[in-house]
């Protein structure tokens, strides 16, 4: 088990309430760099608490919380967000700058950095979410769902060792959502973490790999998300269905019970075709 | 019995030449779920603010055609906007008081608000919240609290964009459930949203928008066409059957493709 200089986030045994009703209830759990967690739970299981605790938007009541080697409790939201990049939920509310490029400058720029490495963070994170040809928009020019990307961008150029995000999809279409997938498992693989809220379990299928699911405060499942997810009477108990790779994989009995589409459509492919299972 | 119907309706935004409507025609008949399906930015959360008579009335813009919807019985369209949060009355400081807010803008009595209240917190399942402070609640508990706010008009005609957006797929499928019960009622729905996997089993029929026009209606089958898969707006499971590159027709739910699977 890594400890805490390693793991890029580490909860040991944080509580939180809001006045009289608990919301988290001693939640231990850690994330490695690189690694992709899904956060589920039914609405209302403290998904957005654990996020506002990691942002340091909030201070665990009991317990700890590590970013890296950093205690939250010694440190402000803004020093957090070194290595923290976060995206709300209502993430179009998140933007305020004239145009897009100054918009998504603004947090490396709060970090101090030069101004050539500002543009360059800026450009990365404009291009991993293919909106250089708005660079120069007004955000408020941009559809929604463009804006919700665009505060992703944001984020991504702080270029994070850890990304939390809540609900990155909810609004996109399936083109959109590609695209984050794509952003994020490039980050992914530069070594960032990511723990995501969602519920859009077909996205998360394609770009997480591990599962925490909370039930009224209380971490009730740490786990491979793909085996999560093709193990249905578990989900149901859980309050979630299979997202549809997932089903189709289980229902055809395939093997490996893949849950990403290119690997179900290989899988299909295969056997349909007769040739040998790997 | 149709209750809402658009003929050759452009709509074009207060300030802008660009059209986000153009010569769009539909139908929705009582207990039909009629959805719209297209791209971001396809006009149709705008066709629902037409249809909805929030556009051009509150919102501005020009509009040409015709949207015909007949209220002369006492007939009421109910919106749900995307983004719950937008949608609140602000003026309620329980749940149940904002279920109630449109019903008493309706002026009923006060034993049937009460009668129409109860009975939208209970189809919704948010008995446990009426208590609750409206702006405290997760999005997915809004999500149904102002749903159910719009079920207690009794609208015959329901207009929903992206209704699920906020709720995971337990409460989506649970929405989907109401949306199919509410259309057995007789109430005629036109929902747009972008769960394309959930339309099989909740649509009647889809109208598929590209930049403004109506590209293509018709059964839900077309989810598997070649034109919508190309353009990525099929079912998961009709996408992943065309990847493998296993015979058309492709399936367009799980069933369907167990069917076809067990039938190799």
């Amino acid at each position: 088990m890594a400890g805490p200089l390693t793991a890029a986030l580490r909860f040991d045994r944080v509580s939180f309430s809001y006045g009289v009703v608990q919301a988290l209830a001693e939640v231990s759990f850690e994330l490695e760099p690189g690694e992709g967690v899904a956060l589920l739970g039914r609405n209302g299981a403290g998904k957005s608490t654990l996020v506002r605790l990691v942002t340091g938007l909030a201070r665990p009541g009991a317990g700890t919380i590590w970013v890296g080697d950093w205690d939250t409790r010694d440190v402000t939201p803004d020093q957090v967000a070194r290595r923290v990049g976060s995206v709300f939920q209502h993430a179009d509310q998140q933007l305020f700058a004239r145009t897009l490029e100054d918009d998504v400058a603004f947090g490396p720029r709060a970090l101090g950095l030069a101004p050539a490495d500002v543009a360059g963070r800026v450009a990365r994170a404009l291009a991993a979410l293919e909106l250089g040809a708005h660079a120069r928009d007004h955000p408020y020019d941009l559809p929604p769902a463009l804006r919700k990307l665009a505060a992703l961008a944001g984020a991504l150029a702080l270029e994070p060792s850890l990304l939390v995000l809540d609900e990155p999809t909810a609004g996109l279409d399936r083109a959109l959502r590609e695209r984050v997938a794509r952003a994020l498992l490039e980050r992914a693989a530069g070594g960032a973490a990511l723990l995501v809220i969602t519920h859009d379990l077909t996205f998360g299928a394609e770009v997480l790999d591990r599962a925490l699911v909370l039930d009224r405060g209380r971490l009730v499942c740490d786990e491979s998300l793909a085996g999560l997810l093709t193990t249905a009477p578990r989900l149901e108990a859980l309050g979630l269905i299979p997202p549809p790779v997932a089903a189709l994989s289980t229902a055809l009995d395939l093997p490996g019970r893949p849950v990403r589409a290119a690997d179900a459509a290989r899988m299909l492919a295969r056997v349909a075709g007769g040739r040998p299972v790997p | 019995m149709t209750r809402l119907s658009l003929d050759r309706v452009t709509f074009r935004y207060p300030a802008t030449e660009a059209p986000a409507l153009e010569d769009v025609s539909l139908e929705v008949a009582a207990g039909e779920v009629v959805a719209l399906v297209g791209s971001v930015g396809a006009g149709a959360s705008t066709l629902l603010l037409v249809a909805g008579d929030l556009a051009p009335r509150v919102v501005g813009g020009r509009l040409e055609g015709r949207v015909i919807f007949d209220g002369a019985g006492g007939d009421l369209r109910g919106i749900v906007l995307p983004m719950p949060w937008t949608q609140l009355s602000g003026m309620a400081f329980t749940v149940w008081d904002e279920v109630a807010f449109g019903p008493a803008n309706l002026g009923l009595p006060r034993d049937e608000i009460v009668r129409q209240v109860d009975r939208a917190v209970a189809r919704l399942g948010i008995e446990h919240l009426v208590a609750r402070d409206p702006t405290t609640l997760s999005g997915g508990e809004l999500q149904r609290v102002i749903v159910a706010g719009i079920l207690a008009m009794r609208p015959t005609l329901l207009l929903l964009d992206e209704p699920t957006a906020e709720l995971d797929l337990a409460g989506a499928r649970t929405l989907w459930e109401l949306v199919r019960a509410l259309a057995s009622e007789g109430t005629a729905i036109l929902v747009a949203t972008s769960d394309l996997d959930a339309l099989p089993d909740v649509a009647d029929r889809l109208v598929w928008l590209d930049r403004g026009r109506v590209a293509e209606t018709g059964p839900v089958r077309l989810l598997a066409s070649d034109e919508m898969l190309a353009a990525n707006l099929s079912t998961t499971v009709a996408s992943v059957w065309r990847a493998a590159d296993l015979p058309a027709p492709y399936p367009v739910t799980v069933a369907q493709a167990m069917q076809r699977w067990q039938g190799r």
